[in-house]
């Protein structure tokens, strides 16, 4: 592309920058490391103790706990699988709670960070306005999704105590900034034929949104809001080890109790959920995009 | 045209709708999101917890009191801040954030090491036993059956890489390895195997066909295929993807200090319930270079589009 050769077969004298950045990624990383003292030795278990809980942890892999390694269980308690699979509906729950909480919030950010439905010609008052609401979305935006969820949990659980619904506002606020964002580039980025026609015709900013623009991004607002839950799905997971009850929280028990094979039981249960979600997604995205080059993944 | 009459056009629109593409599936699946979400504000305790409103207010009046800086606190001028700030900043600030930044930088960069070599073979069209659907010789039964399996192989390993949270595997391999820096670089590195994997899969498989045709047909090999058209074609589309992720990763690295290395996270996990104005100072450095970063790889996606 920036050869300055007509024919792009032709090499040039100009060496592309391909090989630099690859050679300099490779150069960061070797400096990361020495600095970081990254040593190949680091990679294996430091001494005996460590070298044994290792082949305990990994042995366990083939045998995942079918009843309680715990002895102080009392006899009525759930079967194990039946405790997994109940840490597995909290997890949903949390990640379905919070998700209703972004997307719609989302939704309204994404409105107000995107310029596509706004009239023409915009008076000097209303565009100063609206280009006002437009930095003031993009920067609360950004704010919200620069500080991680497990954060997010750590203050509101601390301001509102535990509660499910913290757990499922500490998710929910970094989500729709990552989702606003997203959504106003899609709605952005939509070809705007169909919007220019109705604002030539005269209709207002908010009918040819929802009439020219919302329509034709929704299979990709939907395609994006499901890769976004299933991210819900494994932070809702490792909100556990802040103490709200998910699978998580008997995940980071069983490990302390160096209960190994419950610990394997309950993470087979989760990966099979999120793989199961996984290929949930997919579908969905086959059925919504169905040429592959009508779907983007994007960052 | 000028016959057409409203009623006709109005019929041609009902046509229309009935005729559009409907899926089962997908009304199957919002039924079920629906009912989800109604059933996760419905279930389980109090959405609130336990406490009583009035003590809920208390605490969270309290909480906000304590997010001012101490010296503002004993003298309420918010000039005192400032040394306040510059003193945690040079103290352990500085230093948490070049640790995170070593490691998320190496823990994405050797991701995007391991993953490349997979993603040819992970391409449902490179990974057959005639690459792109070109006639190269006859095939015995024994490599026709290695490649229908190769692909979905791969792809499913990406699959399972991203589908353990980061935080977990850091977590596990903390134990495992002691104390150091190599669970965090690994734990982000495997998850973001996965991730890119499906992420650059997506961007080897939507590329142009042609260049790959011709040189499968001249007699090409899958991989040299890979190397000399589909990667240096798609280069800064890698890049647009690398960056992206090379930002979580700063932002994960942040958190993972949680469990015990020095960096934002560790220093939030010391001082919170004790100090909560040095917990938010700290939470709001962390959120300036993650800002900054954002910036910087936004502007850098834009440039390389």
């Amino acid at each position: 592309m920036s050869s300055g050769s007509p024919d792009p077969f032709i090499r040039t004298g100009r060496t592309s920058g391909r090989r630099w950045v690859v050679l300099g990624l490779i150069v960061v990383f070797f400096i990361c490391a020495w600095a970081l003292g990254l040593t190949p030795k680091g990679l294996l278990p430091p001494d005996s103790t460590h070298w044994e809980r290792t082949g305990k942890f990994f042995a366990a892999a083939l045998h995942p706990a079918t009843d309680y390694q715990d002895p102080n269980v009392p006899d009525d308690a759930d079967p194990i699988w039946v405790k997994g699979f109940k840490g597995l509906l909290l997890t949903l729950r949390f990640a379905f709670g919070a998700m209703s909480i972004a997307v719609p919030t989302a939704l309204f950010l994404g409105f107000f960070g995107s310029s596509a439905w706004w009239p023409e010609p915009c008076g000097r008052g209303l565009r100063l306005f609206l280009q006002t609401v437009f930095t003031i979305c993009r920067f609360w935006m950004s704010l919200a999704r620069s500080i991680h969820e497990l954060i997010w949990a750590l203050l509101f659980l601390s301001a509102m105590g535990v509660s499910p619904l913290a757990g499922m506002m500490a998710l929910a606020l970094p989500f729709s900034g990552t989702l606003g964002k997203v959504f106003s580039e899609l709605i952005d980025e939509e070809a705007r034929d169909a919007a220019s026609a109705l604002k030539a015709i005269g209709h207002g900013p908010v009918q040819t949104f929802l009439v020219g623009i919302f329509p034709r991004a929704l299979p990709n607002l939907i395609t994006y809001s499901f890769y976004r839950f299933e991210c819900a799905l494994r932070s809702s997971a490792v909100l556990g080890f802040v103490g709200i009850e998910t699978i998580g929280l008997y995940i980071e028990f069983s490990y302390g109790e160096s209960y190994y094979r419950e610990v394997w039981t309950y993470l087979y249960l989760l990966i099979a959920l999120i793989v199961l979600v996984d290929f949930w997604g997919a579908a969905i995205r086959k059925r919504l995009h169905p040429t592959t080059e009508a779907w983007q993944p994007r960052p | 045209m000028a016959t057409t009459t409203l009623t006709d056009r109005y019929q041609r629109v009902v046509e229309l709708r009935r005729n559009r593409t409907k899926s089962v599936f997908l009304r199957f699946s919002g039924f079920v999101v629906l009912g989800a979400i109604v059933w996760a504000w419905t279930s389980g305790g109090p959405l609130l917890g336990r406490l009583s409103a009035e003590r809920r207010w208390t605490n969270f009046k309290n909480f906000v009191g304590e997010l001012v800086p101490a010296p503002v606190d004993k003298s309420g001028n918010w000039g005192d801040a400032i040394p306040w700030a510059w003193e945690l900043f040079t103290d352990k600030g500085l230093e948490a954030l070049l640790i995170t930044f070593g490691i998320a930088s190496a823990a994405i960069i050797l991701s995007a090491l391991f993953v490349s070599p997979w993603l040819p073979l992970s391409s449902r069209k490179l990974a057959n036993s005639n690459p792109m659907g070109i006639w190269g010789g006859r095939r015995n039964q024994f490599s026709q059956t290695v490649w229908r399996v190769v692909g979905p192989v791969v792809r499913f390993s990406f699959v399972l890489a991203r589908s353990v949270p980061e935080y977990l595997i850091a977590f596990l391999l903390l134990s495992l390895l002691g104390l150091q820096v190599w669970p965090l670089v690994l734990a982000l590195a495997i998850h973001n195997f996965g991730i890119l994997g499906r992420l650059w899969g997506e961007v080897v498989e939507n590329a142009d066909v042609e260049a790959t045709e011709q040189s499968i047909a001249a007699g090409g090999g899958r991989f040299s295929a890979y190397l000399s058209r589909i990667f240096p074609a798609n280069f800064n589309r890698f890049l647009i993807y690398f960056f992206y992720r090379w930002e979580t990763c700063m932002k994960d690295a942040t958190v993972l200090g949680m469990l015990g290395l020095l960096t934002l996270g560790k220093l939030i996990m010391l001082e919170k319930g004790f100090h909560w104005d040095r917990v938010f100072f700290y939470i709001l450095l962390g959120a300036s270079v993650i800002l900054i970063g954002d910036l910087f790889s936004t502007f850098l996606r834009r440039r390389l589009r």
